[in-house]
């Protein structure tokens, strides 16, 4: 039977094939518009560390000026950095399971000369050595480095793929030397691919770029009195005439995370955080209220806007441009069934029942959803296209995935029968006398 | 005319009437805020710089090693710059404007700081910073020679003891009294007198609201980092691009040469989140209004078709061919009206919404009058071919059955 109906389907649309067309077009370009919008949202609004959301904590504390806040908009939040002294005195605390305290810095690298490849210029990331652990870091050779590298600011290296690919022609590179600043630095360790987006550890700096190109220990950022490769912002007048006293000063540009694997150890490390915080009151610190956070990656990306307005207000736009093209369907639709009343009269006069009417005009209705729902990923597949030409650095992450394609065809499915219900039902009510009399 | 049929056709389709007067009031809604999104954006990109952005370039070295020598790779790159033929003026800088990186500091114009600062966006240049940059010297004087100081410690921002700062910045500090050679104060007992007003200029950040606070001061900072603005003749940019990436790159081994890259191209990149909602919302407005017209267009040839029979009687009883096209585009009047009314009470309520949950501007009228207009024109338009289809059905065809 529905192979039937499926056959008078087909025949009825290929009767109008200017009415099929504009409603198949219409749920496509409806559909295509939405998923391309919901594409880039999920893609903005994702949570890379999601499998580990349980247990990480970005530090915040609200060390920033007594007669304004960090954001004028948002007096609530807390600088999402700290100073470096707060950011030493924090990791000494042996209450968390891990915690990592980093920031950037630029690096000139040398490739061995016999690769001939000129030096460049990387952007490069110093960290305590729990960052690959903690963030769940993958690693094509190699791994990170141990306690000791950080106690005494050993130079080794950690490369990402693209650095290796670009220095050691993507070749195991463990053990070998690469010169940074003109240093000699071991590499313990490549990167596999990696592309956390939003990068969720470091928001302060480019909430959408790259990872970095090369890690290497904290201690090697101070040792060589490297200035940070990402923003530093400072409140209080205080004069800076050296590398300590930039040290020293209430400037924030240091990232702080902490592993936490259960609530008693979270308690306890926010009660520490706040009788630091107390502590340095009572020196003429900190003179905004006590405002210390540890939030989850979750939170985090939500507090620090990763998902910006302009693509919520483009998805909700989207739909509503979906919502137009439905009831341009519903329209043509009601148009075009009642536009068939009298054969459906006839066929009901024939013994047809109505709810064979209804089944076969939903099938109907179905088709178009169906075909709309193709059209609109091939649309969707088309506006990513345009998408990666407007967007730089997630090229490879703006594609459609089985998600979405599934997405795709569900909201188009679901989508042309609730537009399809109310003229399904409406012809279902056809009296057939009404439309015999004429014939 | 013969408002009374058409009404009572209408109303014994009422539903088909409502939906196409819904669409109308959500395409009305939703083009009249987009286009006022977009007009926001185009006039925000469109802002003008106040330096000669098409005809500079930036270059970055960043040096390394023992023998890197900044002071010195800075004097010889700047005097093989500006040896170049076609390179109108070159100066050292620590930033660069709209690129959405730069400095900022807090100025006051009293000793008394608190709460009476301005955020000046600030970058340290030499005696050509003005000349190379390409921005307008109002009132006072520029930097000499030798007042531009080399910087020993790149750390922290510390004031020059001379500065120029932009028409805004005076207005923020001093109001409408004169601001050449008054003091102003940044950082804890530090000083600078203004010697130079120049013109506004745009700084570094193109979200902000203060982006024409901009300071200059003459000054070289240390460290590995090298910057320069070189301003060339018109049309000559490009080509002396390669040409200063070539030389640069071959004549200093302590260094590597970052970037050369044209201030259009750092531009572009730093509105790139504004003229991708400009593409955004134009390909949907344009879509929206496509799918509202062929919707139309689909309805009204389906209406026609339905009512050939109708509409034949009518020609033979007397109706002329113009009697048909009116009775049509009428009945797409009525039905374009109802949606636009509707749909001028939905725009506001949207834009008032978006307005408070985006903290965007209020969405002024003109907006919805236009998309009025639009959208009357768009209806009649493509109430017409269907209509003039029909205006062509014989009166011979009231006389045959089916």
């Amino acid at each position: 039977m529905l192979a039937y109906y499926f056959r008078i389907a087909l025949k009825s649309l290929r009767r109008n094939p200017m009415l099929t067309a504009l409603m198949i077009g219409s749920i496509a370009v409806g559909v295509g518009v939405c998923i391309t919008t919901l594409t880039v949202y999920r893609l903005m609004s994702g949570n890379p560390v999601a499998h580990r959301n349980d247990v990480l904590y970005a530090v915040t504390l609200d060390s920033w000026d007594p007669n304004s806040p960090w954001r004028d908009e948002h007096p609530e939040r807390p600088p999402p950095e700290l100073t470096y002294r707060d950011a030493e005195t924090l990791y000494r605390s042996d209450i968390p399971d891990r915690k990592v305290m980093m920031r950037k810095a630029a690096f000139v690298v040398e490739a061995p000369p016999k690769s001939g490849v000129a030096p460049f210029l990387v952007e490069g990331r110093t960290t305590t050595k729990d960052f690959f652990a903690m963030f769940d870091v993958p690693f094509q050779y190699g791994a990170g480095w141990d306690q000791a590298a950080d106690d005494t600011s050993q130079m080794v290296v950690v490369l990402s793929k693209k650095t290796n690919d670009k220095a050691f022609g993507g070749a195991n590179s463990v053990g070998q030397t690469v010169r940074l600043d003109g240093h000699d630095f071991k590499v313990v360790g490549v990167l596999g691919e990696w592309a956390p987006t939003p990068k969720f550890y470091d928001m302060n700096n480019g909430q959408f770029d790259e990872i970095e190109e090369l890690y290497v220990p904290y201690g090697i950022g101070t040792q060589f009195e490297m200035q940070s490769a990402g923003n530093t912002n400072c409140w209080r007048d205080q004069q800076i005439n050296n590398f300590q006293d930039f040290l020293n000063s209430d400037c924030v540009w240091i990232q702080f995370w902490v592993e936490l694997r259960d609530s008693s150890k979270r308690a306890a490390f926010q009660d520490f955080i706040d009788n630091f915080v107390r502590e340095q009151k009572s020196l003429g610190r900190y003179e905004r209220p006590l405002n210390n956070h540890l939030q989850q990656p979750d939170e985090w990306l939500k507090v620090n806007e990763a998902v910006q307005d302009d693509n919520r207000v483009l998805v909700g736009l989207s739909f509503m441009f979906l919502a137009v093209c439905l009831l341009n369907m519903i329209g043509l639709l009601l148009a075009k069934f009642l536009g068939a009343a009298p054969l459906v009269g006839l066929r009901r006069a024939l013994g047809a029942s109505k709810s064979a009417i209804f089944r076969q005009h939903l099938v109907e209705v179905g088709v178009i959803g169906l075909g709309g729902g193709l059209l609109g990923i091939a649309l969707a597949a088309l506006g990513l296209f345009g998408v990666r030409h407007v967007y730089e650095n997630y090229n490879e992450l703006t594609r459609l995935d089985f998600t979405m394609v599934l997405a795709a065809i569900g909201i188009a499915v679901l989508s042309g029968l609730l537009a399809g219900f109310y003229p399904t039902w409406r012809v279902c009510r056809v009296q057939p006398a009404a439309h015999l009399k004429t014939q | 005319m013969e408002l009374r049929p058409i009404l009572s056709a209408m109303l014994r389709n009422k539903t088909g009437a409502i939906l196409v007067g819904l669409q109308i009031a959500l395409t009305l809604a939703v083009v009249a805020n987009a286009v006022f999104i977009i007009m926001q954006r185009v006039e925000k990109i469109g802002r003008p710089p106040g330096i000669d952005s098409d005809n500079l370039f930036f270059v970055q070295s960043y040096g390394f090693g023992p023998n890197y020598d900044h002071r010195d790779t800075i004097r010889r790159d700047l005097d093989l710059i500006r040896s170049l033929p076609g390179v109108v003026s070159a100066s050292s800088i620590n930033g660069i404007p709209l690129s959405g990186g730069g400095s900022a500091t807090n100025l006051g114009a009293s000793a008394v700081r608190e709460k009476q600062t301005i955020n000046t966006n600030y970058y340290t240049v030499d005696e050509h910073g003005i000349e190379s940059l390409g921005v307008k010297l109002l009132e006072g004087r520029n930097f000499t020679e030798q007042e531009v100081q080399y910087n020993p410690d790149a750390s922290g921002p510390q004031t020059t003891p001379f500065v120029i700062i932009t028409k805004d910045t005076a207005r923020a500090l001093f109001g409408d009294e004169p601001a050449i050679g008054k003091t102003i104060w940044g950082g804890a007992d530090q000083t600078s007198v203004v010697v130079g007003i120049m013109d506004n200029m745009l700084g570094a950040w193109v979200g902000w609201d203060k982006l024409t606070q901009v300071m200059l001061m003459p000054r070289i900072q240390a460290g590995p980092l090298a910057r320069y603005v070189v301003r060339a003749e018109p049309g000559r940019r490009d080509a002396l691009m390669a040409e200063v990436e070539q030389k640069l790159s071959g004549s200093n081994p302590h260094r590597a040469i970052n970037y050369v890259r044209s201030h259009t191209q750092i531009k572009e990149r730093s509105y790139r989140a504004d003229s991708r909602m400009v593409a955004f919302l134009s390909v949907l407005i344009g879509l929206m209004i496509s799918v509202t017209a062929l919707g139309i267009v689909g309805l009204a040839s389906f209406h026609v078709n339905v009512r050939r029979k109708q509409i034949g009687t009518r020609r033979a009883v007397g109706a002329r061919r113009v009697d048909i096209i009116r009775y049509f585009m009428v009945e797409n009047w009525l039905l374009t009206t109802g949606g636009i009314v509707a749909g001028s009470v939905l725009a506001f309520a949207f834009g008032q919404w978006l307005s408070s949950a985006y903290s965007l501007p209020r969405l002024p009228p003109s907006y919805v009058v236009g998309g009025v207009i639009v959208l009357w024109v768009l209806g009649q338009l493509a109430a017409f071919l269907p209509a003039r289809r029909a205006a062509a059905i014989p009166p011979a065809v009231a006389t045959r059955t089916v």
